[in-house]
């Protein structure tokens, strides 16, 4: 049945009404925030130590330096690399007897200057043994974890990370280099409490951070910085920051303060609704990276230790991306300019975002007639073997449709 | 980019009795219009004449866009952006005109087409030469339908296949008279093709 337009277009218009009535609101919000970050009286070391001292509700980003700095990117160098990974899955489907789950990752590595050159490839996997299909605790006993869903997504993204370790293996020496995921550095879905703390050693502790810093060690043999992309970013943890600098409390701590007031009443609601991106839109030049910020998210502070996660914004026309680095790359002042010259230069050459990004998303990324056609191969082959391949009824009314 | 094209001139990625499609292996090496080309082995080798040749991208929804505005030269698009080299693909396609079974040269359509991913490579002079002793491969060329006129074709054939004699003259003369006799009752087209195969 298709969508009932008609029944929608009344509702839209109600949604129009309600935006159209938050845009002033907003630009006032934005006003504030803008004002706050420019007061030449903001003291970092005393607001680094009421950002310490406060017990918020949201997520509070760390302060480096004043949070309103500029920086224009370093010129970057002659000769150098780019590599990307991006992902993709079939997940387990939970209508069919037989389970495994494909993961595909994209790589790319690009070669600029005075020996250009490209490599583009796609590594499809399939994962079908028990020990890939549930993730157990060590010792035995306990709660087994299936792989599929929410913690397949997180599996992949780690896929993703331990291949770009692997072609960062491959990158000549010398040359500078540039690794690049997509999205986020933080592994947000496991700073869940859903997830026993194996689960957690497992993925995050011997497999991302592991690769991340295989990746760091490969600087050895030349500057390669690594860094995520994330295009038009929803956070707000910079704004958070703006809330804790005009808390009147010296020490902010909203569930004890403010928890009685209502939403909009408390002081720092004066940035309520205004997000990093709409700040640093307006602080930002075009080509310019903001100051560095220190994600403090449970799951960074407990499990990254030296791979802590920086970020800063950069303006590239009239997108503001935001850029996350380990701490390794925040640190080294090289490094953190080959990450910003690198990734402004890949957004020139790819019409506003990364080009090896946008490649590695287009080696991995499986079509709905990709997913077809494997669901069909996969039925023909176990069916070949005399595999019964049993289906739900759900799923078979699904596929057959009638009146 | 060698400006020499390579002895294998691709592979096939697309088959038939009367033609085929071949994708090359560096982006732009494409073997000239009426090149003699040739697919098979030992058993049955199949000639064949390039009538097309088209360069896109790799993948149908992702179309090329211009990139060079601020460029200074054609070479620095590519220069600048590694990657198209592999998202782009140059591909021909070849009429079969005949085909050798054994030490046997037919000017007749072979019992089964090329096989995908086979080899395609260009003709020697030598292959060129004998397989051109007879002109009945022309009439196929006449009685098939292509995307280019057929006129344009056979007479860059007819250029291309007169390079693998050392009196080019002499050859093309010869076939200058087959041409008569086939095109008998098509003045025009015979004029036309007799004016672009002038040295």
């Amino acid at each position: 049945m298709p969508l009932e337009l008609s029944k929608v277009a009344a509702q839209l218009e109600g949604m129009a009404v309600r935006l159209k009535a938050g845009i002033e609101q907003r630009r006032q919000h934005l006003e504030q925030a803008f004002g706050i970050i420019n007061i030449k009286a903001i003291d970092p070391e005393g607001l680094k130590r009421k950002i310490a001292r406060s017990k918020t509700t949201w997520l509070v980003a760390d302060i480096v330096e004043e949070p309103n700095r500029h920086y224009q990117p370093p010129p970057p160098p002659e000769d150098f690399t780019i590599i990307a990974t991006d992902g993709s899955h079939i997940d387990v489907n939970r209508h069919q007897s037989t389970r495994y789950y494909l993961i595909n990752i994209g790589s790319v590595m690009l070669s600029y200057g005075s020996n250009p050159d490209a490599k583009i490839e796609s590594h499809p996997r399939l994962y079908f043994e028990e020990e890939d299909l549930v993730l157990s605790p060590p010792e035995g006993g306990g709660r087994e974890q299936p792989i599929e869903g929410a913690l397949l997504g997180i599996k992949r993204g780690i896929k993703e990370c331990r291949h770009l370790a692997d072609i960062a293996g491959e990158l000549p020496a010398g040359s500078s280099a540039l690794a690049l995921l997509d999205g986020s550095l933080i592994i947000w879905g496991l700073s869940s409490k859903d997830y026993p703390e194996f689960v957690v050693d497992e993925l995050l502790i011997k497999g991302f951070l592991c690769h991340l810093e295989d990746i760091k060690k490969l600087n050895k043999y030349r500057p390669l910085a690594l860094a995520s992309y994330i295009s038009f970013p929803r956070s707000t943890d910079v704004v958070n920051t703006l809330r804790v600098a005009i808390c009147p409390y010296d020490s902010p701590d909203c569930d004890r303060y403010c928890s009685n007031l209502p939403p909009g009443k408390r002081e720092c609601d004066a940035v309520a609704g205004v997000r990093d991106r709409d700040l640093f839109f307006n602080i930002l030049n075009d080509g310019e990276r903001s100051s560095l910020f220190i994600n403090q998210s449970s799951i960074v502070r407990n499990y990254y230790s030296d791979q802590r996660i920086y970020f800063f914004y950069i303006r590239v026309g009239d997108e503001i991306a935001r850029i996350e680095i380990p701490q390794w790359v925040a640190m080294d002042e090289k490094l953190l300019g080959l990450a910003h010259s690198l990734i402004l230069d890949q957004c020139q050459r790819g019409h506003g975002y990364p080009v090896a990004l946008s490649e590695a998303h287009e080696q991995a990324v499986l079509t709905a007639a990709d997913r077809n056609n494997f669901q069909q191969l996969v039925e023909l082959l176990l069916a070949e073997e005399h595999i019964p391949v049993t289906s739900s009824v759900k799923s078979l009314s699904k596929r057959t449709r009638w009146v | 980019m060698s400006t020499e094209a390579p002895q294998r001139a691709g592979e096939i990625i697309a088959t038939s009795t009367t033609d085929f499609t071949a994708q090359c292996y560096e982006l732009y090496q494409l073997p000239p219009l009426g090149s003699p080309v040739k697919n098979g082995d030992a058993e049955l080798e199949i000639y064949a004449i390039v009538y097309n040749a088209t360069t896109s991208s790799i993948e149908p929804g992702r179309h090329p866009i211009a990139r060079g505005k601020d460029e200074t030269s054609e070479e620095a698009i590519y220069h600048s952006n590694p990657q198209l080299e592999k998202l782009l693909r140059s591909e021909f396609s070849a009429l079969v005109v005949g085909h050798k079974a054994g030490d046997k040269v037919h000017h007749y359509l072979p019992p089964k087409p090329a096989r995908i991913h086979s080899f395609v490579h260009l003709c020697s002079p030598q292959e060129i030469r004998d397989f051109s002793q007879s002109l009945g491969f022309l009439d196929i060329i006449i009685n098939s339908q292509l995307p280019i006129p057929r006129d344009e074709l056979i007479a860059a054939c007819l250029r291309q296949i007169s390079r693998a004699y050392e009196d080019a003259d002499s050859f093309l003369v010869l076939v200058g008279k087959r041409l008569a006799a086939l095109l008998s009752d098509n003045f025009s087209q015979l004029s036309a093709i007799l004016e672009r195969i002038k040295q």
